[in-house]
């Protein structure tokens, strides 16, 4: 490989390493006044560009005489020797001091042992400057990902990898990605950068940062090859990461308490019975979505069902079941609660039993056929819902609506998650409360809204930490 | 319906019996609505006017939808049921003698003595007077409408104490003579079964496959013929929490000729009816709505813990004091007035 003679050295060079593969060389000897410094360069297993320098004063190289003759052997090995191996090396020889001095010599010998070689000669060239400047601006050889967690539906967690820059791309090159956190531990979310060796991941970065849980944007710089810079707003700067690859790999759990992707969480709420009751009720309610709007920032749609008990009164026929509000955000969630609460309890109706099999329905309706993704229901009640036809003491539904059946269809939709609070303990609550907190109700006086939310899949368990960014789906 | 008291003035009394909550002010009140819906020709009138007021005050009361209070003192009243006359009959020897002469309307004296339930019973909690005058009621009837509530049999089963206490006076008092020489008391008893609507009785006799469905009836409401009422009673009673219910079967037995007893299993407010469908529907008919929970949280002082839900469709209330007045009335076949 031959390089013309006028083409400028930062440009030959830079031409000669782009062009370099995984095999080949270039090789910058340059004979300047420190004495002879040899720069190799080659191509990592990833394409990454590396250099390894080696420089040899003159004194050493001369062995106390002050110059060599033309014949001197001796002188010729020692050059030689300071150049190293120029086999099958692109060679530039850079002569900043023609002058006279043993650098014509040894010049002289070099051109002999690599005669294609170019030489250049120029004054005030720092030879290390141009080489550092042709690796950060050597393309990539392979696309560089960022390493993510991807969380399925069921919660199960996989590692995965979304590209930041493709091949080709140079320094300065800037994206942004949004990107999901989760609580880490003290050391932070790594944020590892990889390449690729055929198909197998190679770690070329790995910066960390204590990331508050929630959404938030990334951005990467390339500022060379095998050095990205990370920043997050709002967060401290990205540092070194310590934590070997191993370690993080293996803090990862294998599913996430909290699932990723947009949660529905539909609450339910018994509003008939004694006014303190319905007003705990509504509580434990607010306490449920202002702790899940914070936990699950920007993804958690609140649907607000309120029932009643049927009037079993002709003449002041049930109204229709109280939807509050409907996939709404947190806040107008809050707001239409806020109204429930202003209206408090309905002493009216059926006294041993409430509307909860109209509530099934209308939820039942609202959800459709179609796949909604992950949604919860909490319902919040004491009372018993009516059978569809005579079976107990308590009259049937009369619109003949099913609660067992409609539970059932609720059960078996993809993503459901049910949970419940009942004013009576476990062992008293009955057969559909069991159901409908999916086996075991929480007691109305004892429930620790943040520990329910945790079993029903809401939010991440208190010793769940994860260690690395997670996709945004 | 204030009637001249004096030409209706009946010479028998008709004793309501049964223990507290068997329904007893429910029945009365709702005989008067039973009387109106059936459309026959039996209609019922006060002889007096707490009677009439009674039945007006206790049947809008029913009608309203809610129960009427509980008996908490010894009530008399006095009633006349009044059929339709007779068409005249030719009669042999008045050929010559001018048009025949319409027979009178049948007129049943019923004179109810309803008192608490406890009198039967309780004599602890019961005056020596008031007892006194039941015991005389007894006495001077010759009808009696014994009220059985299953329900309460099944939850108490005191439904022999409330009977058994009451036959040994009255036996005491009446077999005590040789009047009565085959050992029986003089008294036809009508045996209510009551509360027909509840699901236990209905689906009691749903299993034992008594009901039936007239093919008449709008509503298609299931019935009891009278000829299963006696296997329904004994059914019921095998179920009694006390499991002493066989003794009111072996006492009934015991103390009334068999052809002075009938059963009747009745419901003094029916069957639900959805109001756009009418008819009977077998998976939602409870008409009984409570008004409070079982701890009655909330429940003013004097409200009954229930209300009806639909219409009142009284099965079987008119029949046992149709059946007793006909009991009497053959008795007496000279004179439409017994």
């Amino acid at each position: 490989m031959t390089v013309p003679r006028e083409v400028p050295l930062p440009t030959a060079l830079a031409d000669a390493t782009e062009k370099l593969d995984g095999t080949g060389r270039v090789v910058v000897v340059e004979l300047g006044a420190g004495g002879i410094t040899t720069y190799r360069l080659d191509r990592d297993d990833v394409g990454f560009l590396r250099c390894r320098g080696r420089n040899v004063p003159w004194p050493v190289l001369l062995g106390g005489r002050t110059s060599w003759d033309s014949g001197d052997a001796e002188g010729e090995r020692a050059v030689l020797r300071a150049a190293g191996d120029l086999s099958g090396a692109v060679v530039f020889f850079v002569c900043p001091l023609p002058d006279g001095s043993p650098t014509d010599t040894a010049i002289a010998w070099l051109r002999k042992a690599r005669p294609e070689a170019r030489i250049y000669t120029a004054d005030a060239v720092v030879v290390a400057d141009l080489i550092r400047a042709a690796m950060a601006n050597d393309p990539l050889r392979w696309p560089y990902d960022l390493v993510l967690l991807r969380a399925h539906p069921d919660g199960r967690l996989e590692l995965t990898a979304e590209q930041l820059f493709p091949f080709g791309a140079r320094r300065g090159k800037l994206v942004r990605r949004e990107l999901r956190c989760e609580p880490s531990d003290a050391k932070g979310v790594a944020f590892a950068v990889v390449s690729w060796q055929d198909r197998d991941p190679v770690l070329v970065s790995i910066q960390a940062a204590r990331v508050p849980a929630g959404r938030h944007e990334l951005t990467a710089e390339l500022r060379r090859p095998g050095l990205v810079r990370m920043s997050i707003r709002g967060v401290p700067e990205l540092t070194e990461d310590e934590r070997d690859w191993a370690e993080l790999v293996s803090a990862v759990p294998l599913r996430l308490a909290s699932p990723s992707g947009p949660m529905h969480l539909i609450c339910a709420v018994e509003t008939c019975g004694a006014p303190a009751k319905v007003e705990e009720r509504l509580g434990r309610i607010r306490q449920m979505i202002t702790t899940l709007s914070s936990e699950l920032p920007d993804r958690l749609d609140v649907s607000l069902v309120a029932y009643g008990a049927h009037s079993y009164d002709a003449r002041d026929p049930d109204p229709p079941i109280d939807v509050a509000a409907w996939t709404a955000s947190p806040v107008r969630a809050l707001e239409s609660l806020r109204r429930l609460e202003d209206a408090g309890a309905d002493a009216r109706g059926y006294p041993d039993a409430a509307r909860l099999e109209d509530m099934l329905a209308e939820v039942d309706r609202r959800l459709g056929s179609a796949a909604t993704g992950r949604t919860a229901l909490l319902t919040v009640g004491e009372r018993p819902p009516h059978p569809p036809r005579v079976e107990s003491e308590i009259l049937p539904c009369p619109a003949r609506h099913d609660w067992s059946q409609l539970l059932r269809r609720l059960e078996n939709r993809p993503g459901m998650t049910l949970g419940a609070i009942c004013d009576r303990p476990g062992e008293r609550a009955g057969r559909a409360w069991s159901r409908l907190g999916g086996g075991a109700p929480a007691h109305l006086e004892a429930v620790d809204v943040r520990t329910l939310a945790a079993r029903m899949g809401l939010r991440r368990p208190p010793d769940q930490l994860i260690p690395f960014p997670l996709t945004v789906d | 319906m204030h009637p001249d008291p004096g030409s209706a003035r009946p010479s028998h009394n008709i004793a309501m019996w049964g223990a507290p909550g068997s329904g007893k002010t429910t029945l009365l009140a709702s005989l008067s609505i039973a009387l109106m819906r059936r459309r026959g020709p039996w209609k019922i009138i006060g002889a007096d006017d707490p009677s009439a007021e009674f039945l007006e005050e206790k049947s809008l009361t029913l009608s309203r939808g809610e129960f009427p209070q509980a008996t908490l003192d010894m009530e008399s009243y006095r009633w006349v049921l009044v059929g339709e006359p007779k068409a005249p009959e030719r009669r042999r020897g008045r050929l010559f003698g001018g048009p025949p002469k319409a027979a009178p309307a049948p007129r049943v004296g019923i004179s109810l003595l309803d008192p608490p339930g406890g009198l039967y019973g309780d004599r602890g909690s019961v005056s020596a007077t008031d007892q006194k005058e039941l015991l005389d009621n007894l006495v001077q009837s010759r009808g009696i409408v014994f009220l059985f509530d299953p329900i309460r049999e099944f939850d108490n089963g005191d439904a022999f104490d409330y009977l058994y206490r009451a036959l040994v006076q009255l036996a005491k008092q009446i077999l005590a003579g040789d009047d009565h020489g085959d050992g029986k008391l003089p008294h036809s008893l009508a045996v209510c079964i009551t509360k027909f609507d509840d699901r236990r009785v209905l689906q009691t006799a749903e299993r034992d496959g008594l009901l039936t469905v007239d093919p008449d009836d709008p509503h298609g409401f299931p019935r009891v013929e009278p000829e299963d009422a006696a296997r329904l009673f004994h059914r019921l009673c095998e179920v009694s929490r006390s499991g002493n219910a066989d003794l009111v079967v072996n006492a009934l037995d015991q103390y009334f000729r068999e052809d002075r007893i009938r059963f009747f299993v009745t419901s003094s407010i029916g069957f639900y009816l959805d109001p756009e469908r009418n008819v009977f529907d077998a998976r939602d008919f409870q008409n009984m709505v409570p008004n409070v929970t079982g701890n009655q949280q909330g429940l003013k002082a004097g409200a009954s813990k229930f209300r009806i839900r639909g219409r009142v469709h009284p099965i079987n209330v008119m029949e046992p004091m149709v059946w007793l007045g006909e009991q009497f009335y053959n008795s007496q076949p000279n004179n439409g007035t017994i």
